[in-house]
């Protein structure tokens, strides 16, 4: 949450968010929506199984504690119609909206929410959220409809683990009756959650229908039946929208001149991941810490100008022109997207193309004929221009006299390296999606496990300031940590290579109306409120 | 002819163990599915849990020993993303395959054939030349780009032709033209051939001495003769059509057999890759061993050379 805490106050948010909720359908559900995306993630539903690419297939189906008002970004009621913040983050009190049904008739009660955190926390578990949640240290249900939340320490942003997140990681809420008479395996073939979209049927890496719920009691759909239709090819889905088969895409920066050239709308949903190119060995209390990595010596100040000259070499404008189309905000800062309080403009700035500075600060560091490095070249799910942007740098080091080898390696295979922090040496372009509002959330759950900074730097100044946000119940003054002291810090650190934050575009066809979108969000979402034309 | 059809039957079972090891191995080598299945913030213990529940914590030669014993009573295990029965995704991508291949396979026929024996008969003039523009065309063109120039033009610009997706008989015209064009350029070649060399045979000028018509000198003992490696490039064809076809089921988003697997290996599901794999090979080997058989049918000299 991001207000002083309290209950007085809770209220106050729950009223504007209520003023500010969308309008429900009014007509009859009517038509199909078919949508086209690249991937479908894992194809899982339940807690402790869908780890986090699925969010855009499963958020129709499933409704979670707490939304986001669209217009102002704040924590709004869903399934909880209050919530209380106590004991200084300590306990967080929910208090679940009466009647509320799952899609099987039953209704949705504080045991099926605690069922569903208790899953998600399950060892074994590939939610994403599984170590957010393994904090909680005891969950009681005072009656049907109130469920109370205790922590050893304090968590002062668990209202943004059970919110319609941002990005993936979900803690949607689950049938415990149903998940446990049918069993898991069964579940996951009839899922049913309390969403405005009910399940239909599933053919893996091929489609999943939903059908509109009749008088659902937050939303009812404008369209009958939505139609997730998997396409991995971009020009397939291209001309499928173009020819009318299909109403919304996902597809690349790449594609949006040759969209508008057809005028096809497309929506864009600004900054909601952030582009940076990882370099790799930078944990000297791992067992895999290479002293010889030039960007990781011993000596602090000569890596520190190793890293310096590796973003000096590198033309970030270009980059963010040329390979994702204009799509995003070239910036310099770590943790820091461009509308946040916490983005100052020195941290906005981007560091400038400077080639000769990098090749002059590389000789100050003992490499004026430059190093021997490695460029992985992977993709991942929903970003597939990550191999270019790793391309694109590579070759931009190359003229400041770095020899880089292009290693073209698969997710899988790099997954187990990247993991255990076996990449010494290596660089590789990466986008972490906006997870949540405060971005050091994205940082919260491995900075627990004090390997920071989304596995790729370790330093006990960034777990500090971590152990810090996560406790500090004052939004204001986790503003400040992150504008004068976080952001400062890592700019100054220089831990990777900044490119920018980017933006995520759909091609939307003539059929579809207004759609309104939460800002952030980096998956499509909210398809109970598109409209019909 | 019954102590042939054992050898070969034999032969096909072996061969299929030697698919089913090496499938195995490839597999495994590729990489953890575990890896995919968490988080990258999954802990040591999440991995170790997942690990032992997959199975993947025993020793290779265990996990190959459970493997081959579970094919063998017909028990292909389920899929490790979904845990549905591997065999229900098969059956559930088999018949969008099923008719892409066979439609592909009637219309390369279609087009080939009759193509090849035209272009045999006016060796040289304006239809054979064109026939073989058509041949190189065919094989030269990607199958990836044909795809997507098909959709622009039909689906986009005219708008007669579905895109994308599978549906009614027009959704399978594109993709079936895009399969079936490089193939039917390599059976109008090779019929073209088959008719030139036969055309010249003795038997052929004789049946014309005779004074049989021409038309039934062609089609009658011509191609029918001709026919033979034709027919045998044909079933082999259709059965390739049948995992082969990953690229054109990718351009047009048809839900086939060759995108399963493809989907199965980049997310490591090994059961679906191994069952996929395996089925595609039973079928290769079983369009084989019916060519094998139809060719010993059709010319005794084989089996008497066999046995």
């Amino acid at each position: 949450m991001r207000r002083p805490l309290g209950i007085a106050l809770a209220f106050v948010v729950v009223l504007a968010a209520l003023l500010g909720a969308p309008p429900r359908g009014a007509a009859a559900p009517e038509g199909t929506l078919t949508v086209a995306v690249a991937t479908f993630g894992n194809e899982r539903w339940l807690p402790n199984l869908y780890v986090g690419a699925e969010d855009v297939v499963l958020k129709p189906m499933y409704e979670n504690l707490l939304t986001r008002d669209p217009k102002t970004g704040e924590l709004a009621p869903m399934l909880a119609e209050r919530w209380q913040v106590l004991d200084g983050g300590r306990t967080w009190k929910f208090h679940l909206r009466k009647g509320v049904r799952f899609h099987n008739g039953a209704e949705m009660t504080a045991e099926d929410v605690r069922f569903t955190f208790a899953t998600i926390a399950r060892e074994g578990s590939a939610n994403s959220l599984a170590p957010e949640f393994r904090q909680i240290k005891s969950m009681e249900v005072e009656n049907p409809h109130t469920l109370t939340v205790h922590f050893d320490k304090p968590f002062v942003v668990f209202g943004n683990k059970v919110n319609q997140a941002l990005f993936a990681s979900c803690a949607f809420i689950q049938s415990k009756k149903h998940i446990e008479t049918a069993g898991e395996q069964n579940a996951e073939r009839q899922p049913i959650g309390t969403g405005p979209w009910k399940f239909v049927e599933h053919v893996r890496g091929d489609r999943i229908v939903y059908e509109a719920v009749d008088k659902h009691w937050r939303a009812t759909p404008h369209w009958k039946r939505l139609v997730f239709t998997k396409v991995p090819e971009p020009a397939t889905r291209m001309a499928m929208l173009r020819a009318g088969s299909i109403d919304v895409i996902e597809i690349g920066g790449e594609y949006v001149d040759e969209l508008r050239q057809v005028n096809v709308r497309t929506l864009l949903m600004p900054n909601v991941s952030w582009v940076y190119i990882i370099l790799g060995g930078q944990w000297p209390t791992k067992a895999t810490y290479d002293p010889k990595v030039p960007w990781a010596q011993p000596d602090a100040e000569k890596a520190r100008k190793v890293r310096l000259a590796l973003n000096l070499a590198v033309d970030k404008q270009a980059i963010m022109q040329r390979i994702l189309g204009g799509l995003g905000t070239a910036m310099n800062s770590w943790l820091a997207y461009p509308n946040d309080p916490w983005a100052t403009d020195a941290l906005k700035k981007p560091l400038p193309y400077d080639p000769a500075k990098a090749k002059q600060l590389l000789a100050e560091a003992g490499y004026p004929n430059g190093f021997d490095t490695t460029m992985n070249l992977t993709a991942w799910p929903g970003r597939g221009f990550l191999p270019d942007v790793g391309e694109a740098v590579a070759t931009y080091w190359e003229k400041v006299g770095i020899r880089v080898k292009r290693r073209p390696l698969d997710r899988a295979v790099f997954a187990a390296d990247f993991r255990a922090r076996a990449y010494s040496g290596v660089a590789l372009a990466y986008a972490a999606p906006l997870v949540a509002p405060e971005t050091w959330e994205v940082i919260f759950r491995a900075g627990y496990t004090k390997a920071a900074l989304n596995l790729f730097v370790e330093h006990p100044k960034l777990d500090e300031y971590i152990d810090r946000l996560a406790v500090q119940p004052n939004y204001q003054e986790r503003v400040r940590i992150m504008r004068d002291e976080l952001g400062p810090w890592l700019s100054e650190f220089v831990p990777g290579v900044a490119i920018g934050a980017a933006h995520t575009i759909a091609g939307v066809g003539p059929k579809v109306g207004e759609w309104p979108i939460i800002a952030g969000h980096m998956g499509f979402h909210n398809w109970e409120y598109v409209t019909r034309k | 002819m019954w102590r042939y059809l054992a050898g070969r039957v034999a032969q096909t079972v072996v061969s299929m163990l030697v698919v089913v090891s090496i499938v195995f191995l490839l597999t495994r080598l590729s990489g953890n599915p575990v890896h995919l299945l968490l988080d990258v913030n999954a802990s040591e213990k999440d991995q170790e849990i997942l690990t032992r529940a997959l199975g993947l914590d025993r020793p290779l030669p265990v996990q190959y020993g459970l493997y081959v014993r579970n094919i063998a009573m017909g028990d292909f295990g389920n899929s490790i993303l979904t845990r549905r029965p591997v065999v229900e995704h098969i059956l559930e991508r088999l018949p969008a395959t099923l008719e892409l291949g066979l439609v592909a396979m009637v219309l390369s026929v279609l087009l080939g054939v009759p193509l090849g024996v035209y272009s045999a008969v006016r060796r040289g003039g304006a239809l054979d030349g064109a026939a073989r523009v058509f041949a190189v065309l065919g094989q030269s063109m990607p199958t990836f780009w044909l795809g997507l120039m098909l959709i622009l033009f039909f689906g986009v610009i005219l708008g007669v032709l579905p895109a994308g997706g599978r549906g009614g008989p027009a959704h399978l015209i594109l993709p079936a033209f895009t399969l079936g064009y490089f193939t039917s350029a390599a059976i109008l070649r090779l019929t073209r051939s088959a008719m030139l060399e036969v055309l010249g045979s003795d038997y052929i000028k004789f049946a014309r001495l005779k004074g049989l018509h021409d038309q039934v000198v062609l089609w009658k003992h011509g191609l029918r003769n001709a026919l033979l490696p034709v027919v045998t490039f044909a079933v082999l064809l259709f059965v390739q059509f049948l995992g082969g076809a990953v690229v054109t089921e990718t351009v047009f988003a048809w839900p086939g057999l060759g995108r399963l697997i493809l989907e199965s290996i980049t997310t490591r599901d090994y059961p679906i890759v191994q069952a996929g794999v395996l089925v595609m090979s039973a079928l290769y080997l079983a369009g084989n061993l019916f060519v094998d058989l139809l060719y010993s049918w059709l010319n005794p000299r084989i089996r008497h050379h066999a046995a």
